[in-house]
């Protein structure tokens, strides 16, 4: 009775549906896996928004939840860039934010309370799975293999390189934006096969959402129009590629320009005019295509030809006449700098000083991607076998992504799905090949005599590529496959526990909390950002102006609920500039201009007491250099080097830089800290000059527990109307110095 | 005798005339000189005449040295900007409404001026304000432009100068001649290589058509950018570094660091690591030959262990947490 039933059963989990339903489940677990291996900062502090920019997207959807879509929509804030105030609802990319305000009402809606924090803090895990989901799809279009769509979801879900932005309680616009990028993707490759209007619009519906929540939408905007217009070089058009093109680009661009910080840029900016030339070509290309299948002649073509170069000439001298007069705006200088790397360095610090926009070396590759970083050109080398039109898509996303991921290690974000296809694509191959049961025949005879022939014929231009003229065999021997199987699941193994071990170490921590460990290999928590901020939203007026570098304006409006003058929504450069200017001059300087903002508190993060490296000592000159493009006569970078070009905080640190308020500000009695001449900084391993600085126009405030961050209070005008120095002096009991000479001999007053 | 005396006494009243007048509108003199030549060649004693003490205009003096024998580099390249910048400023204001006065004193003519203003390195500009007139400035210190940052353009310069006259003074933009050698070039190469097309064409389709052409070209570029080769580009890393003993080491210390070298070798092993995996995965199944087949799987799988175990080893050199390791390395 048994071995039937069992026969029976074998069957059935060899037919479709079984495997299906296997699929289901395994995909079910690869997202299951890649949602817990993002809880690591969870588990180990709690659950809290990270880092800096989720703290504003935390703060904005907090307003839309509590005032609802339209006035979210109609925002203006006045409690960040004091006096000047944001246009937040037209200057942010709302996707994110709606949509775990949609998840929060949905929830509602089914009575389940869910507090709107831990909405935003899993937001994140909760997409990577569906961005496992969407790899899948978008391999299994790319490869006849089906294993590989599943290695490429098994991989999406713990690369390193995707964990990055998206571990839990990073509230980011690249949570979402990435299973938009790859799902989108999806639907292209899938309206570029079938040619049909309805996959079309489809991806012009997430093409639109995925404008709604990141700004590296451009990046679709540009490379959908470089396969077309790949495709059309290769003389592969298509009606198939003119359908979904154009109901692509209609559909899309009109989504894209619903979201107001948008507006009417995919008309009018350099980054969205490829996307319109290749609308323009592809009109004419159909066209054309068109015209001669009803007219043969030969003379008619030549005609038609001459007709396309011409009007491709006139549009393309027309756009390059409406970007020179102005009309057409040139590139953005973020976009610019991708392509000419020198430049942002020279015309624009601030975005050169931000670390995620500097280049990436070889380790980080490798750290973010581990063994796929070798897979992935093998599996582009893989592409090129069929080259059907999805592949040449793989190839040129490749090589455009890995330009870009070179240039900035922000967007290996973008690199990384392409990197999972295409090494699920090699790897499955490698699989497909050994893990098959059955040997070929050992019969060699016939293919030798007749090989050479052949190859000689097809030497001279090989119609495929070089490594598959051959045929097809198989494998032979057991041992190879075992070998081969074996190595291969021992890389898997290593691939899994390297994505582990990064996840955990270096991308887990949620930056507002710090870690350390003690001696005795206990957990310390450091936590003194929480401290600071706290203290300021307790013992602070409601509308006191805080003063800080911008990195810190998010995190100060979004946890102490303080208005700031600067924040990391760097839109108006002159006037981070005026805080640069302010904390790198001497305190008679900026004084006025902290009056003139009406700042109460200076708040700096110093992190010479712990040795915390990423303090804003270190940032200084950043302030400086941004400062100095401002006002070149007032702030000089190289006032604060040493003759000898050094950057010094002890006692051969430059005047200028002794004087400076965020020197000043840093140190501030800090020596008492130590004996008598023995004060240390542990981040810049250099001791400080013996008598600490002295400040007269700010005090102490609040420092926390382990110094990490120093809050002083702005002074107001004196009383009896004596600059501050003068004042301090008095109340420290120096006399009064008197002006040694006389104004001249005593006269006798006649009168 | 005495007629000559009678002469030299007659004389004397025209001469102190003609002095007094060449010294109370000093301006125009240099003025009209440098309308004619573009920024003034000054030595010791015109130095000193320009830039004394009751002036009404100000003056804008490049200090340089630009003989070979001394080796500045900077003052050569930076040469050419500045008579453009003088030249143009000149043109531009013909009747010297902006009263500033461009100079160059080379150290080869100035060498007590250069000395009086204890230099050590040149190029270096200063900027006289006017000491008397309606734009004066009390601190009769000329303002100095180091040139700490590298050589500058014309355009730099230009705003440096702009930002120390007034407001409302004439400041003439700078034209740079059109340069129709390049113009010319241009064309030509361009019309060059459309022709070169057109009579290729039956020859280079072809190849433009070929498959592995392409292959290759776009696994050189991913391998090249994923070693962080735009890395070198952008940084300007060294090419190898030196162990402190006389040694070449390949590889730079630290996590966010590499050599230009170091990169290569890693590309290299990318290189190497994906033709293994190319080679299980697409040529070893066509070998027709089973032993031959044999051999290759262990000879490829084993260069795939090597190199990757190479690979992680070189990897826990850059970062020194990092515990996975394969066998042999």
């Amino acid at each position: 009775m048994a071995a039937p039933e069992e026969g029976q059963f074998l069957k059935q989990a060899n037919s479709q549906s079984t495997r299906g339903l296997l699929r289901v489940i395994i995909l079910c677990l690869i997202a299951g896996a890649a949602i817990s291996s993002r809880l690591f900062s969870v588990i180990r502090f709690e659950s809290i928004i990270h880092e800096f920019d989720p703290w504003f997207n935390f703060r904005a959807t907090k307003y839309l939840v509590q005032n609802g879509f339209y006035s979210f929509w109609d925002w203006f804030d006045d409690r960040t860039w004091h006096p000047l105030g944001r246009v937040t609802g037209g200057t942010l990319y709302p996707g994110l934010m709606v949509t775990s305000g949609a998840i929060y009402h949905f929830l509602r809606f089914l009575s389940l309370p869910v507090d709107i924090r831990n909405i935003c803090v899993l937001l994140a895990p909760g997409f990577s799975g569906l961005t496992a989901f969407a790899t899948y799809l978008l391999t299994n279009e790319m490869a006849s293999s089906p294993s590989a769509g599943l290695l490429a979801a098994a991989f999406m879900g713990i690369t390193p390189g995707y964990i990055s932005r998206s571990v839990a309680g990073s509230y980011d616009n690249e949570a979402i934006a990435i299973f938009l990028l790859v799902f989108t993707f999806y639907l292209w490759i899938k309206a570029v096969k079938l040619g049909s209007i309805f996959w079309g619009a489809l991806t012009a519906l997430f093409y639109g959402y995925m404008v709604s929540a990141w700004g590296g939408y451009v990046f679709i905007t540009n490379l959908l129009p470089l396969h077309a217009f790949v495709l059309i070089c290769m003389g592969r058009y298509s009606p198939r590629l003119y359908v979904s093109y154009t109901s692509w680009f209609a559909l899309g661009t009109l989504a894209s320009m619903q979201i107001p910080f948008v507006g009417f840029l995919p008309i009018r900016s350099s980054e969205h005019m490829s996307a319109l030339g290749v609308f323009g070509l592809i009109q004419l290309v159909g066209g054309v295509d068109f015209i001669r299948a009803q007219l043969p002649s030969k003379q008619f073509q030549t005609l038609l030809r001459t007709l396309i170069l011409v009007i491709f000439v006139v549009a393309f001298g027309g756009l390059v006449l409406l970007t020179v007069s102005g009309v057409i705006a040139p590139w953005s200088g973020r976009f610019y700098s991708l392509w000419d790397t020198g430049y942002a360095k020279i015309h624009i610090p601030i975005i050169a000083s931000v670390s995620e926009h500097q280049p990436t070396a070889w380790p980080a590759f490798f750290f973010d991607l581990s063994m796929m970083i070798w897979l992935f050109p093998a599996g582009v080398y893989m592409c090129f076998r069929t080259l059907s039109d999805e592949q040449v898509f793989v190839v040129i996303y490749a090589v455009l992504a890995s330009y870009f991921a070179g240039v900035m290690v922000r967007l290996m974000l973008t690199l990384t799905p392409i990197v999972c296809v295409a090494s699920a694509i090699a790897f499955s191959q490698i699989l497909d090949t050994y893990l098959n049961l059955k040997s070929p025949k050992v019969d060699v005879k016939e293919n030798a005599s007749s090989e050479p022939a052949k190859v000689v014929a097809a030497a001279v231009l090989p119609d495929g590529l070089r490594s598959t003229r051959n045929p097809l065999v198989g494998i032979y021997s057991y041992a190879s496959k075992l070998t081969v199987v074996g190595s291969a699941s021992i890389y898997l193994m290593l691939f899994v526990l390297h994505c582990t071990w990064v996840t955990s170490n270096a991308y887990s921590s949620p930056s507002v909390v710090l870690a350390s460990r003690l001696p005795d290999g206990s957990q310390h928590i450091i936590d003194d950002y929480r401290e600071a901020y706290y203290w300021l939203r307790q013992n602070t007026a409601d509308n006191a102006k805080i003063m800080s570098w911008w990195d810190y304006g998010y995190q100060i409006g979004g946890m102490a609920d303080r208005p700031t003058l600067v924040d990391n929504n760097t839109w108006n450069n002159t006037h981070i500039a005026t805080v640069g200017k302010a904390m790198s001059s001497r305190e008679e300087v900026s004084y006025p201009i902290m009056r003139q903002h009406e700042v109460d508190y200076v708040l700096v993060v110093f992190g010479g007491l712990l040795g915390y490296s990423g303090d804003d000592i270190n940032k200084f000159l950043w302030m400086v250099r941004i400062a100095e493009g401002i006002w070149p006569d007032e702030v000089k970078e190289r006032s604060f080097f040493t003759p000898r070009g050094e950057y010094r905080i002890d006692d051969e640190a430059t005047p200028t830089m002794r004087n400076s308020l965020m020197y000043k500000m840093s140190y501030y009695n800090y020596n008492s800290l130590f004996p008598a001449g023995q004060a240390q900084d542990r981040v810049r391993n250099s001791r400080l000059p013996a008598e600490g600085p002295q400040l007269s126009t700010i005090e102490e405030a609040f420092t926390s527990e382990n110094w990490i961050i120093r809050i002083y209070k702005v002074k107001d005008l004196d009383n009896f109307g004596r600059d501050h120095q003068s004042a301090v002096s008095f109340d420290k009991g120096h006399k009064k110095k008197r002006a040694t000479k006389r104004k001249g001999p005593r006269v006798l007053r006649v009168e | 005798m005495r007629w000559f005396q009678l002469l030299a006494a007659s004389v004397l009243p025209f001469v102190a005339l003609a002095a007094k007048k060449s010294s109370g509108d000093r301006f125009n003199d240099f003025h009209t000189k440098s309308v004619a030549s573009g920024p003034l060649k000054l030595d010791d004693a015109s130095y000193t005449q320009l830039t004394k003490a009751p002036r009404d205009y100000s003056v804008a003096v490049l200090l340089t040295a630009l003989e070979t024998r001394f080796g500045c580099v900077l003052c050569r390249e930076f040469q050419p900007e500045w008579e453009l910048l003088g030249k143009s400023w000149t043109k531009g204001d013909k009747v010297g409404a902006s009263r500033l006065i461009y100079g160059t004193l080379d150290f080869v003519d100035g060498k007590n001026t250069f000395q009086s203003l204890m230099l050590q390195t040149a190029p270096i500009l200063l900027f006289f304000h006017p000491t008397i007139g309606p734009n004066a400035k009390t601190d009769a210190q000329p303002v100095r432009f180091d040139f700490s940052a590298g050589p500058q353009s014309a355009e730099q310069i230009h705003t440096w100068v702009s930002r120390h006259l007034p407001a409302d003074a004439v400041k003439p933009t700078i034209r740079r001649p059109i340069n129709y050698v390049k113009i010319i070039s241009v064309t030509t190469a361009v019309l060059g290589v459309i022709t070169f097309f057109a009579v290729a064409s039956p020859y280079l389709i072809p190849v433009l058509q070929n498959r592995n052409l392409w292959a290759a070209f776009s696994l050189i570029a991913v391998l090249l950018f994923t070693s962080g080769h735009m890395f070198n580009h952008i940084r300007k890393v060294q090419y190898a570094g030196g162990d402190g003993k006389g040694g070449i080491s390949y590889f730079a210390g630290g996590f966010s660091n590499q050599f230009g070298l170091e990169s290569q070798i890693v590309a290299a092993m990318y290189g190497v690591l994906s033709f293994a995996t190319i080679s299980l995965a697409l040529k070893v199944p066509r070998i027709a030959d089973a032993r031959a087949q044999q051999f290759a799987v262990f000879l490829w799988s084993g260069v795939l262990l090597l190199m990757y175990s190479f690979l992680l080893s070189v990897f826990r050199m850059k970062n020194g947490g990092y515990q996975f390791w394969l066998p042999p390395f």
